[in-house]
């Protein structure tokens, strides 16, 4: 019976011709919208690799304050903030601090050819993963002994950075790395840390590094603060800070930002694209669903002579159903076939430089898609056929 | 040629029903709509014999179509019963009647009914697709050799619309003779075909008749076809008339 569908609908391919390249259209989409999808929804899915809940990002402007005093501003600011009740670690940041639409990249290499691994690069005291709650995996983090001046600085890499460095499985530690860094620098790895995706859920996950800021370093990470705060803090912690901050220099400007809030904007502005690509993907849907449908209606009225001698020659009304379901199958398989050409060369061609199984899950399920919209389509339209008089019908004939 | 005309009011003699192969009793259809009853046929009591070869015939809209659709169980009568050998299909399933249909009966129409897009041996196979049971080798085998019974082997691969009227028919019935059934039911097969090509059809059937023992009951208005059938059965508005 399959055969015959097949060669049915084969022969039947130039009247059908419009349907096929409908539903070949309909999968291209499906299967872009779906890659988008999937792509957004693995990222979504994998470890933050940190806890933004209970921590706060402050802002600092130093205003007017002449620049050789606002280091020792700085400083002020931090003590009167980790002896503050309610708050619980404190670290010096840059701009590229979690859910922050900021990011700082470059490229790390071991030595000429050798694997790179493109990635973010942080900036981060002793504080960072007690105020983030960072895994360090191998190795150890930054502390006291890094504030002597060194030839190769520390670096501490995460895991994902040590697998692009080291593909043979090795350990980082100890090695020497080089990175862009306006000029070549040489740095030593101390540590290899767990993942730190400050790009938000929707970020792909990459390979990242983070570099030491002393407490004595008056160059960099002077004004971002993050600061984790006891659970139920709010409003009366945010302004008692804001207080201290303007007690301590009335010229400095701040502002306080929960991670949790600014993890929601950027949630929101991230997830724009995809949901309007949704909504334009569902109002495709309805139209091919629609079309399938009329074209299915259109065929079971011209064809009750064929289903009338289809059952004088001894086909029930259940085998009149599944032909009819049976033949918009077979359509949906012939555009699903041009379509897969199609979709077939993003993973060949590495695409986007996004993940194979990524396609091959969109394939997946803009297939699927299409043969459950077929089959639901078809189940009204198969209903009628199957309840054709054959008298009826070869008599009209 | 012999001629057994039953009456629309004589009872079907009950020794012949127990060898009929198509016994109706008591056959009644009526056609209801919002505004009209139309009685298509009325009290019709009729056998057909195991190898009979039966021409139907009457006016146009006297029935004779209906009568066909209900001795094929493509239609239900209003009243009355179908038997065929001898077991009555009153209560049968639409599975049931499908299967009977498969194995029991061809059917060869006015218009042919060939689907257009499938070729001369797929259009024949297709009783076979509905029967369990039967490899493609064998359904392409039967469907071979019933072509080669109505002179139509050259053609397999041709499609309907590339064959004259008469092939077309020659093909219908191969596709009825395909299924190996006991009864051919032929509504007006060569209703279609001029006068050389309706010959050629008619001695077709009766060559089946006659060397294979198929039962047929052939609805026609031509009476010099109906001639040479073994019996004729005469309808007017619906009722069996002598």
């Amino acid at each position: 019976m399959i055969r015959h569908l097949i060669t049915l609908m084969w022969n039947r391919k130039r009247a059908n011709g419009l349907l096929i390249v409908e539903i070949f259209l309909a999968f291209v989409v499906l299967f872009s919208v779906g890659s988008v999808g999937v792509y957004t929804w693995r990222n979504y899915q994998t470890p933050l690799g940190f806890d933004y809940q209970d921590v706060w990002e402050i802002d600092l402007n130093p205003g007017t304050q002449p620049r050789a005093e606002q280091f020792g501003t700085l400083q002020r600011i931090l003590q009167r903030l980790r002896s503050t009740p309610g708050i619980v670690s404190v670290s010096r940041s840059v701009s590229n601090t979690p859910f922050a639409f900021s990011e700082n990249s470059t490229t790390l290499d071991t030595g000429e050819g050798t694997p790179q691994g493109y990635g973010d690069v942080y900036d981060a005291d002793a504080e960072l993963p007690e105020v983030m709650g960072l895994r360090i995996v191998a190795g150890r983090w930054f502390d006291r002994r890094d504030d002597a001046v060194s030839r190769r600085p520390p670096v501490v890499i995460t895991e994902l950075m040590q697998r692009a460095l080291f593909p043979d499985g090795q350990s980082a530690i100890g090695k020497t790395v080089r990175a862009s860094l306006g000029k070549p620098e040489e740095f030593q790895v101390i540590g290899v840390s767990g993942p730190y995706r400050a790009g938000g859920e929707l970020s792909e996950p990459r390979p990242g590094f983070f570099l030491y800021v002393s407490p004595q370093d008056t160059a960099r990470a002077m004004q971002v603060l993050l600061v984790r705060v006891r659970p139920g803090a709010g409003a009366a912690l945010e302004k008692r800070i804001t207080n201290d901050v303007r007690a301590i220099n009335a010229s400095w400007e701040m502002g306080v930002n929960p991670l949790p809030t600014q993890r929601l904007a950027q949630l929101k502005v991230n997830l724009a694209p995809p949901v309007i690509l949704g909504m334009v993907c569902i109002f495709l849907i309805v139209n091919v669903a629609l079309g399938l449908f009329g074209v299915l209606w259109l065929n079971i009225s011209r064809r009750r002579g064929e289903i009338g001698v289809r059952r004088a020659m001894g086909a029930t009304a259940g085998n009149i159903s599944l032909q009819v379901l049976g033949e918009i199958l077979v359509l949906t398989t012939f555009g699903l076939g041009l379509g897969l050409l199609v979709a077939a060369q993003f993973p060949l061609l590495g695409v986007m430089g996004v993940q194979t199984g990524v396609y091959l899950t969109a394939m997946l399920l803009a297939a699927g898609l299409l043969y459950l919209l077929a089959t639901v389509c078809a189940l009204y339209p198969s209903r009628l056929a199957a309840g054709i008089q054959p008298a009826v019908a070869l008599r009209e004939e | 040629m012999n001629q057994f005309p039953t009456s629309a009011t004589q009872p079907a003699p009950t020794v012949a029903a127990a060898e009929a192969v198509i016994q109706l009793t008591g056959i009644e259809k009526v056609y209801q709509t919002k505004t009209i009853e139309t009685v298509a046929l009325n009290q019709v009591n009729l056998s057909i014999q195991r190898g009979e070869f039966v021409s139907v015939m009457g006016p146009s809209g006297c029935g004779k179509s209906t009568l066909l659709s209900i001795m094929g169980l493509l239609d239900e009568p209003t009243s009355g019963t179908v038997a065929i050998d001898g077991r009555s299909v009153t209560s049968y399933s639409d599975r049931e009647l499908a299967n009977l249909r498969n194995h029991k009966i061809g059917f060869v129409f006015q218009s042919y009914h060939l689907i257009n897009d499938l070729s001369v041996l797929d259009n024949v196979e297709l009783p076979l697709l509905y029967r369990s049971g039967v490899s493609g080798k064998e359904r392409r085998q039967r469907a071979l050799a019933a072509l080669d019974t109505v002179g139509l082997s050259a053609r397999t691969r041709h499609f309907p619309s590339q064959l004259s009227g008469g092939q077309r028919q020659r093909v219908a019935i191969a596709r009825a003779l395909a299924g190996r059934p006991e009864i051919i039911l032929a509504d007006e097969p060569t209703g279609n075909l001029d006068s050389v090509m309706g010959e050629e059809i008619m001695d077709l059937l009766l060559t089946l008749n006659r060397q294979q023992g198929a039962t047929i009951v052939m609805v026609t208005h031509d009476e010099q076809q109906a001639l040479k059938t073994e019996r004729i059965i005469r309808f007017f508005d619906g009722s069996q008339v002598n």
